[in-house]
């Protein structure tokens, strides 16, 4: 692993209405690195995970993808920039009800210029390298929990990310699934070389990633390193 | 009152902004669909009042030809009127599915879910019909300007009477129940059944059969109209009224067909989308422009007007007022088709952008541009819009082949009719659908955004 920061959140300040979701968060992630934010129910590790990724722009604070001050981008260059540099795993619903794993996955490539024969192709062996071959045609209601999982991990890093974005990426499954899906997010982020941030409340999802920090009241109040 | 039952006017209030868009679309629906059905009726019943009580001298012999006439108007609009019902029932559908599949979680019963959706939209219904009545009162007048048979009619002409609008309040609330109910037969059956969607079935090619047998004793009936004597008008009116009805059947099928070729030749993100989800569900897409295509299919049965223009040549004064009058009345009905083809697909096209805006929100926070999402639901819409449009036409054309037999080629007229209306048609239809290009641009930047 890399010492240098790929991602960095500097002083980030969030308020939504009279509620204070982020009061001065600083947080960085280096190359290669897995990093756990952890935190009760309102804590501010989502708005977090959302300011990070350019989803949300903070009040105040700034955001660094490898040098590149992310606040300053206008809202088609974030989402453009999520689309080439970033990859997600939301809880559950990210995958089109109506496409098949095969094309929920190639699809990101698609959208970033490739062709179907070829997103396609580079789709199945995703799928394939995460033990879902045979079930490329499945459409996202007839795929497990965990396999919709698999399915969205490979949808987040066909396109070969900086950095891949995991909001509670266990929470709808059940503990062993959960865990295997851990393993494969954390195996194959850190096989292609990408970082990963996981928001997650559970330790044991945490326990997967090199680093945690815990989030209170919109303020990083702990720190620590997988021994 | 049962509990659960009592619980409907609290989901309501609960719902928010969607409930309260989706509510506010569906009684609009129900509105203009009883409103426009009491002016059709309405006419009806003044051409039976003129039957009886000429109002014009040298009308007599082509008095029942009018009533006739209004009739074939009744059952080419009917369709279309029920089309509208039908998609206002199901607004929303996808969201009150999962609320009513959690309620099934929790123990609540079939019956009890059945009973919760007739409540909510029977009342919607009933508040649709009410204000349509309200809506027939405002047009009363403007389609009293309409002239027929050489003079205007009156509002007293044109007034359904009492009955009329006693049977609007407890019809339409009925129907909106029924459609309301049959919409939840997934959730009923199971309450698992709504949160696992999968590949869907493939059509039966047993609809295709139907329509055309359909088609076909349209065809071989007003080919033979002369042998039937006194029965030839109602033969051919009643198998007008089945093969226009076969086109909901047929419809969805054709869309699915047109997916599938879709699928095999797309190339881009938004071909893709747009086939898969022709594919997924061919029925929603005849929903958003089913509409149309009967409207279409009026357009397409009364290019025969212009061309009997043309047959009576030389013309006195009551043929004269006669083709006049047909051509009226020909231009109503089409406006009328039109109008509830728009109002019918904006409704389904805003209501699919609510029912997946979790789907466009997530999509879009991962790096879907807005642009692409904007250009799947313009497709959606246009891809079976183009082929609805002039399918349906055609069959028309078809199916009136025996009745304008080789005029249709000698005498385009019918046709520029036709091609006019069909391309006014498609354009109302897509600015109708393009009023959810807001809504889409307003769920993307409400994305809702856990703030823990």
């Amino acid at each position: 692993m890399s010492n240098a920061s790929r991602l960095s959140g500097r002083g980030l300040v969030k308020t939504f209405g009279s509620t204070t979701a982020l009061a001065g968060v600083d947080v960085d992630l280096a190359n290669g690195e897995s990093l756990a934010v952890m935190g009760p129910s309102g804590s501010g590790k989502s708005t977090l995970l959302h300011c990070l990724a350019g989803i949300l722009v903070p009040d105040a604070g700034s955001v660094q993808l490898e040098g590149r001050d992310v606040g300053a981008l206008g809202d088609r260059d974030r989402s453009l920039l999520r689309r080439t540099h970033y990859g997600f795993v939301f809880q559950f619903g990210q995958l089109l009800s109506e496409l098949p794993a095969v094309e929920n996955v190639a699809l990101p490539a698609m959208l970033l210029g490739a062709s179907r024969r070829d997103a396609t192709a580079s789709a199945m062996r995703w799928l394939g390298s995460l033990g879902l071959a045979g079930m490329e045609g499945r459409r996202p209601g007839e795929l497990s929990g965990g396999q919709a999982q698999r399915v969205a991990v490979a949808r987040a890093l066909i396109t070969g990310p900086s950095v891949v974005f995991a909001d509670e990426p266990t929470g709808a499954l059940d503990q062993s699934t959960g865990h295997d899906v851990m393993r494969i997010l954390v195996e194959t982020t850190r096989a292609a070389g990408a970082s990963l941030v996981v928001v997650t409340h559970e330790p044991k999802v945490a326990d997967w990633c090199d680093r945690r920090i815990e989030v209170r009241d919109g303020r990083v109040v702990g720190s620590a390193v997988r021994r | 009152m049962n509990p659960v039952v009592a619980l409907a006017p609290r989901f309501q209030r609960a719902g928010g902004r969607d409930s309260r868009v989706t509510t506010a679309l569906a009684i609009t629906a129900f509105t203009v669909a009883t409103g426009l059905t009491l002016c059709v009726v309405g006419g009806l019943l003044g051409f039976i009042t003129r039957a009886k009580e000429p109002v014009a001298p040298g009308t007599s012999d082509v008095r029942d030809l009018y009533v006739i006439l209004a009739v074939i108007a009744l059952v080419l609009l009917a369709v279309p009127l029920v089309t509208l019902g039908g998609s206002a029932a199901r607004l929303g559908v996808a969201r009150r599915d999962a609320r009513l599949a959690t309620l099934r979680l929790l123990g609540v019963t079939s019956r009890e879910v059945v009973a919760l959706t007739l409540v909510e939209t029977a009342w919607q219904g009933a508040v649709g019909a009410v204000l349509g009545i309200v809506l027939y009162g405002l047009l009363l007048p403007v389609v009293g300007l309409l002239p027929f048979q050489g003079t205007t009619f009156t509002v007293a002409e044109l007034w359904v009477g009492w009955p009329g609008l006693l049977a609007a309040i407890v019809v339409v609330p009925l129907l909106a129940a029924v459609s309301g109910a049959i919409s939840l037969r997934r959730v009923a059956i199971s309450p698992l059944g709504v949160a696992r969607r999968t590949t869907p079935r493939g059509m039966g090619f047993a609809r295709l059969l139907v329509a055309l047998v359909a088609i076909a004793m349209f065809m071989g009936v007003s080919a033979e109209a002369d042998a039937l004597g006194a029965f030839a008008v109602g033969a051919v009116v009643a198998t007008l009224a089945i093969g226009f009805a076969t086109l909901n059947l047929v419809g969805p099928w054709v869309l699915a067909l047109v997916g599938k070729v879709s699928l095999r030749r797309a190339t881009t993100p938004a071909r893709l989308l747009t086939a898969r989800r022709l594919l997924d569900d061919p029925r929603a897409a005849w929903r958003v422009v089913g509409g149309l295509g009967l409207a279409c299919f009026v357009a397409g049965a009364l290019t025969v007007v212009p061309v009997l223009w043309t047959v009576r040549g030389t013309q006195d004064r009551d043929d004269a007022m006669l083709t006049q009058d047909l051509m009226t009345g020909a231009m109503v009905t089409l406006v009328v088709a039109f109008l509830l083809a728009a109002v019918s697909a904006g409704i389904a096209q805003a209501s699919a952008v609510l029912d997946r805006r979790r789907e466009i929100a997530l999509q879009n926070l991962a790096g879907m541009p807005v642009e692409l999402l904007d250009s799947v639901r313009r497709r959606s819409v246009l891809v079976p819009l183009l082929f609805v449009a002039v399918g349906s036409a055609v069959t028309a054309l078809v199916m009136l082949l025996p009745l304008l037999g080789i005029l249709v080629f000698t005498d385009p007229s019918g046709v520029v009719v036709l091609v006019g209306a069909l391309t006014v048609g498609c354009l109302l239809v897509f600015a109708a659908t393009e009023t959810s290009r807001p809504l889409l641009r307003s769920v993307l930047a409400d994305t809702v955004v856990r703030a823990d």
